[in-house]
């Protein structure tokens, strides 16, 4: 469906992308996490045809990304979201669905995505989570294969984005979805597969659980005989199986699985 | 897609959200019947040859201004803004947002010119006839093509908040220079020397061309001279942008 391979780019001596490859497949919902500058929009803005590449091949639905009739299938909401001030949401849902040959019902996207009730309201005087809101039911519009989400969730509180979590994770069901985050809960939350970058590479590939198997330590904590006792190791059967072996009295144990945010934080040396 | 349709629906946006401004919509549409009101009406309400004369002078006013503003601070405005990022994500080519752009400066400069127009017939004793007004409608259309580009020039060269003084400025100094707001015989000396260069002057001489007959193909010149450089320059700046914004 999407694939950049060994793909790099410049911003005169800035390295952004330094030989990146991503493949997004059909029915996958793939989340790009990385560090601010990572080269996550860059790579985004690449594979849907906004910038050109220095080099390394971009493929979309098996054609080049720059032509109109490529983003036929393509669906996508920018880092930032603004609106003509005047026009009704409505007006916009239905202009942006006008683009493509079998477009989702208006109605039906304003509903899943909230907007219903704010139909008749002019986009100026959104809410930045309403306006959000809008911005990825554009997405979705017109009823695309892919649809490529740039940090969909940036700038909004808590509550606002678990709604959005739920609505994409349930309009998500027959599109693929490539998605930027600086999130790790939302990558877990919505993700089928995560790639983590850093300094224009992939560091990983792979599931949530596969990230948190390979990269993430587990805690473990007791009460001693001299107090409370915390460390932070990758084997704990073995630890436990050796404070037992060794007669070392404890209450209380408890093993703190691994993070996604640990996994995360080792895979990219601390970088946040 | 369709290309036409993509283009008819990107322009009715673009309208929608400009017929519910009034704070671009009144002044653009009545600005250069009010001017026309102010500064010529006077001398044009009781006779004929002048109502016609001014009349075309300040329609030229109506289109230069559109073609200016519409392009010229629209671009500068917008090319950086989200919605646009969002359009170019979209399948449509560019050409679809251009039409759509040309389209909806074709609205607004229709409107601009229709009120000075019918504010003339209203209030002057002008006596163009249709066929002349049909010559006059097809005079602005090739006539306002230089200033389409020079509004480009300024939207792909200058910020956009700079576009909207540089706009202002341009439009209102090559107004007064060209002679559209009085007959250029009562500009000061070293002004008329310098009016025959400027594209004002010569779309206001290819629309005065209609009403006296007399030969225009100075006044085509000049402005196809007009439209290759500023043509140029536009292009210039676009690709500049492209590269800026895009490569």
């Amino acid at each position: 469906m999407l694939s950049l391979k060994d793909v790099r780019k410049s911003y005169g001596a800035t390295r952004a992308l330094d030989g990146m490859s991503l493949q997004v497949d059909s029915g996958e919902i793939v989340a790009v996490l990385g560090p601010n500058g990572a080269g996550k929009t860059t790579a985004i803005e690449i594979a849907i045809g906004l910038r050109a590449p220095d080099a390394g091949e971009v493929r979309l639905f098996d054609r080049s990304p720059r032509s109109p009739q490529t983003r036929l299938r393509l669906g996508v909401t920018p880092q930032e979201s603004g609106f003509p001030d005047a026009l009704s949401v409505e007006e916009i849902v239905r202009f942006g669905a006008s683009h493509y040959p079998h477009p989702a019902d208006a109605a039906d996207v304003m509903k899943a995505f909230g907007l219903e009730a704010l139909s008749q309201r002019r986009a100026g005087t959104l809410s930045g989570g309403e306006s959000r809101r809008l911005a990825v039911a554009l997405a979705f519009a017109g009823n695309p294969d892919l649809v490529v989400l740039d940090e969909p969730t940036t700038g909004l509180d808590v509550e606002s984005r678990r709604r959005l979590w739920d609505v994409v994770r349930d309009y998500a069901a027959g599109h693929s979805v490539l998605f930027t985050t600086h999130y790790l809960e939302e990558a877990q939350a919505l993700a089928t597969r995560v790639v983590v970058v850093d300094a224009g590479r992939v560091l990983f590939d792979g599931s949530t659980g596969d990230m948190r198997r390979r990269f993430g330590v587990r805690r473990v904590s007791y009460v001693g005989r001299e107090g409370q006792v915390a460390i932070t190791i990758d084997d704990t059967d073995e630890y436990v199986r050796t404070l037992v072996r060794d007669g070392v009295a404890f209450s209380n144990l408890e093993i703190v699985p691994p993070t996604l945010e640990e996994a995360f934080l080792t895979v990219t040396g601390g970088r946040k | 897609m369709n290309a036409l349709l993509l283009t008819r629906a990107h322009a009715r946006i673009a309208l929608l959200d400009l017929f519910r401004s009034p704070g671009y919509m009144v002044p653009t549409v009545a600005f250069p019947a009010l001017f026309y009101a102010l500064f010529d009406l006077q001398y044009a309400r009781t006779q004929a040859s002048v109502a016609d004369a001014t009349t075309l002078a300040f329609v030229a006013f109506a289109v230069t201004g559109v073609c200016l503003y519409q392009f010229g601070v629209g671009i500068a405005a917008e090319r950086g803004r989200p919605w646009e990022r969002y359009l170019r994500t979209l399948p449509a080519a560019v050409t679809v947002r251009f039409g759509a752009r040309i389209a909806t400066a074709l609205v607004f400069a229709v409107l601009a010119a229709g009120c000075v127009a019918g504010f003339s017939r209203v209030t002057t004793p002008i006596d163009l006839n249709a066929l002349q007004w049909v010559r006059v409608s097809l005079c602005v259309l090739a006539g306002g093509v230089p200033f389409v580009l020079i509004g480009m020039t300024i939207g792909y060269w200058v910020s956009a908040r700079a576009a909207v003084p540089v706009a202002t400025a341009i439009n209102l100094l090559l107004a007064y220079a060209g002679g559209l707001w009085m007959p250029p015989h009562f500009l000061p000396a070293f002004v008329q020397h310098v009016s025959p260069y400027l594209p004002t002057r010569q779309l206001a001489d290819l629309l005065w061309s209609v009403w006296t007959g007399a030969a225009a193909s100075h006044a085509l010149a000049g402005l196809a001279i007009y439209t290759a450089v500023f043509g140029a320059i536009a292009a210039i700046g676009y690709r500049r942008d492209e590269r800026k914004r895009y490569a």
